[in-house]
């Protein structure tokens, strides 16, 4: 059962998120700020996070520089979530290191798409 | 003293004195002169009718030799004061006898007598004269006379014209210096008044006019002279003074054009502040929206899931319904967030060169099923050749997706034709796309209003078909922020045409913002490309905190530029433009919340991100001014270490592509960028007690 580390600070769509990723077949562990987030990259080993971008201690961007610093958690493939569909947004997402991204409200089917073909190609490599 | 250079008074009395004296001296003279030779004359005369006289009476004497009558004749003479000398000559020349006067000094006597006749002897008279006695001569008389008589009347003479010139000249003096006043008297008052104007400047002043003479003349011409200065001299204070009025007047203009150009742009300032607010307003509102629909359509679509599993149709399609609004509010609210984006000018480009042909294609594709909703035919014609474009694809796409979507609402049972040619007109290469439908068409009047943002063609058509009529609005705006055009041709009951002419290569220039925020924002890509990604400004007043700051960030591999003052440090900013600059806040003179509130005005360097890096504890101050990091001295190096390679990533890749550059800093400049996360920060550290440090 792949493992989803999900990091995001709004409860509902934490909540919702997670159930329906649950019902998916996944694995849910949840964090709620970036601090929290990043340790748990860490403690849980994950095998895809679904990176929040405005997120409190440490925004996304920061956790996703550090999980790619990182050769424990390099690995990880990371989608970052925003809410803006910015071009920038988008730019820096992929600068940063992150394997893909989506704009929230997250179109749940695309988003497991993405989920989907990231695990694959995890497992193929 | 130089005899020219005496004043006229006393030249005039000169000549005068001169003049007169001569004249005296002269006459005097000559009158003299005459009188001394006519008394000579009669002198001479004299003599010789007492040589006669004498000779007559010694004639006898001489005849007989009898020498003692003949002395006592001659002796006769002492009666005769000036006569000094007399001598009897015999016919043979030999002295007869002579007589000497008796004051007189004995002298020789000339031997034998001269020539007959009167002569002047030095200073005396002296005759000869013929003795005759019967018309016989018997012997010579000579008679000497000391010339006193003339001498006394010469010296009296001479007393008398002294005393004449000395009087005269005394009376002449009085004369004179009383007359010259005649002449000295107009000319120096002449030169006291123009002494007066030179001195008092006061043109009012006149000189009097004494005669008719030429010096009158002067003086009336110097008056007419002075009038007239003093009429230009009035003219020219009345301009003077005028000129004055107008200088105040207009010095007065200036500071009431000051005054009111400062009130507009302080009105400008606060629109433009209004305008930002209103823009961050509507972005925060549709953040705030967005996340509750998000909770919306994302449970809803779970209900569905669920309750579709335990085979609940009817519920089904009721959570379907509540899902398609929520979709609908999304799009409506993504709509007026990106019109305020539009708006605020903040609406970027992201450029990028694709195959047209597939780009349509592709989307009819994907609207097939609403295009044919109405029963309506779809046809495609693309050019041949259509080749590639460079342009914003997601921007271009939702041009033509609302321009479909448009013909499908108001088509039914008709015909939607999308054509697509290249042409080139005035040099430049374009792409025409165009929508033809066979729908309800629309009059002059709403074709006025048509791309109007929230007017649609009619009040009804809104409850019958829905939107928000955005669609139009933003297709219209977009086409504009590519250069482009839109337009549209159509009769009521006809059908509509319209027509998209985007150029072939977009540019990055926006040219949909207004000209007050592209003042206010940051200048095209250009500032960003010279950005100097490996180097970084440290400003800080400490020399222990600049070396510490320097050592460490050399080690990451930045090139650091330090500055000890903020001064210095404004100056290296704008000479290097660094990656990121950090900034200490106490510092002399210009402290740096001083150099932050600099930094951000100036559009060339608002674009630098700045960290704080101070003791002092004022977050929220340092974000208010724009600053994009805050941190707390002892500075954690780790964390600062993060922060610039954040900055240095975001950087980067704005320069690696310099037009999704200029539209990412429209989309979110790195301050705005920066503040938003960290106010999340902040709201967020309250609520976890748990800040940075």
């Amino acid at each position: 059962m792949p493992k989803i580390l999900l990091i995001e600070d709004n409860e509902m769509n934490m909540d919702m998120l997670s159930r329906r990723l649950e019902r998916k077949g996944y694995c849910v562990v949840t964090a709620h700020d970036g601090e929290e987030g990043h340790l748990m990259a860490h403690s849980e080993s994950p095998d895809i996070i679904l990176m929040d971008i405005s997120l409190p201690v440490m925004d996304g961007w920061e956790v996703t520089r550090l999980l790619k610093a990182n050769e424990a958690t390099r690995h990880i493939p990371i989608i970052a979530l925003t809410a803006h569909a910015l071009v920038t947004d988008r730019a820096k997402a992929f600068e940063v290191g992150c394997d893909d991204y989506d704009t929230k409200p997250v179109e749940f089917g695309r988003l497991s798409e993405k989920i989907e073909n990231l695990l694959l190609v995890r497992k193929s490599s | 003293m130089n005899l020219k250079d005496l004043s006229i008074k006393r030249k005039l009395m000169l000549i005068t004195m001169l003049t007169s004296g001569l004249a005296v001296v002269l006459s005097s003279a000559g009158f003299l002169i005459y009188d001394l030779i006519s008394f000579r004359q009669s002198l001479s005369q004299d003599l010789m009718t007492q040589a006669e006289i004498i000779g007559y009476n010694s004639a006898a004497a001489m005849a007989f030799k009898d020498e003692s009558a003949a002395t006592v004749t001659l002796s006769a003479l002492q009666a005769k004061d000036d006569i000094v000398s007399a001598v009897l000559y015999t016919r043979e020349g030999k002295i007869f006898t002579q007589y000497v006067h008796a004051k007189a000094a004995r002298r020789d006597f000339p031997s034998p007598p001269q020539a007959r006749g009167y002569r002047f002897e030095g200073s005396y008279l002296e005759v000869f004269r013929d003795v005759t006695l019967n018309g016989e001569p018997v012997g010579t008389l000579f008679l000497q006379s000391d010339m006193r008589q003339w001498n006394s009347r010469a010296k009296r003479y001479a007393t008398i014209f002294l005393s004449f010139v000395l009087i005269s000249g005394f009376f002449a003096l009085i004369v004179s210096s009383k007359l010259q006043k005649l002449i000295s008297g107009p000319i120096l008052h002449l030169e006291d008044t123009m002494r007066m104007v030179s001195a008092t400047k006061s043109y009012e002043v006149r000189a009097t006019r004494f005669y008719g003479d030429e010096i009158g003349r002067l003086i009336d011409g110097f008056n007419t002279m002075l009038s007239e200065i003093q009429q230009r001299d009035t003219a020219l204070h009345h301009a003077n003074d005028e000129l004055q009025t107008r200088t105040l007047e207009l010095e007065g203009e200036i500071v009431h054009r000051k005054e009111m150009q400062k009130e507009l742009l302080d009105a400008k300032h606060a629109a433009e502040d209004a305008n930002r607010a209103k823009s961050a307003f509507l972005a925060n509102m549709s953040h705030e929206l967005r996340t509750p629909l998000n909770a919306i359509i994302g449970y809803s679509e779970m209900l569905e899931e669920e309750t579709h599993e335990l085979g609940k149709v009817e519920s089904v399609k009721d959570l379907q319904k509540i899902q398609k609004a929520g979709k609908h509010l999304l799009s409506l609210i993504n709509d007026v967030l990106d019109l305020s984006k539009i708006e605020a000018g903040r609406m970027g480009l992201h450029l990028e060169t694709f195959e047209i042909s597939p780009m349509i294609e592709e989307m009819v594709a994907t609207l097939r099923p609403a295009l044919s909703k109405n029963c309506n035919t779809v046809q495609v014609h693309l050019a041949e050749q259509l080749g590639v474009m460079r342009a914003d694809i997601t921007k271009v796409r939702q041009i033509l997706f609302n321009l479909l979507s448009n013909a499908c609402k108001f088509t039914d049972h008709g015909t939607i034709s999308v054509d697509v040619n290249r042409g080139s007109d005035q040099g430049e290469e374009w792409i025409r796309f165009q929508v033809t439908d066979s729908g309800i068409g629309i009059n002059a009047k709403q074709k006025a209003n048509l791309f109007q943002e929230f007017t649609q063609a009619d009040v009804s058509i809104a409850r019958k078909y829905g939107g928000t009529g955005l669609g139009l609005a933003i297709s219209y705006r977009y086409a504009r922020l590519m250069k482009g055009r839109i337009s549209v041709e159509s009769e009521p009951g006809q059908g509509s045409v319209f027509t998209v002419h985007l150029p072939a290569k977009v540019t990055a220039e926006i040219t949909g913002a207004t000209p007050a925020e592209k003042a206010n924002d940051v200048p095209a890509a250009s500032p960003g490309m010279k950005s100097n990604l490996d180097t970084i400004l440290v400003i800080d007043d400490d020399s222990t905190v600049r070396d510490l700051m320097s050592r460490f960030l050399t080690k990451l591999g930045f090139h650091v530029v330090a500055a000890a003052s903020g001064e210095e440090g404004l100056r290296l900013a704008k000479q290097v433009n660094p990656l990121v600059v950090t900034l200490d806040v106490i510092m002399p003179d210009c402290d740096g919340w001083a150099v932050l509130n600099k930094l951000k005005a100036d559009p060339e360097l608002a674009e630098i991100p700045v960290i704080m890096v101070t003791v002092v504890d004022n977050e929220s101050m340092g974000f208010e001014l724009g600053a994009s990091s805050y941190m707390i001295k002892p500075v954690d190096r780790d964390r600062l270490a993060i922060l610039i390679e954040k900055h240095r990533l975001t950087r980067s890749s704005a320069v690696m592509d310099a037009q999704a550059f200029a539209a990412s800093r429209r989309d979110a400049s790195p301050k705005k960028d920066g503040g938003r996360v960290k106010r999340t920060a902040t709201r967020n550290d309250r609520k976890t007690a748990a800040p940075i440090k």
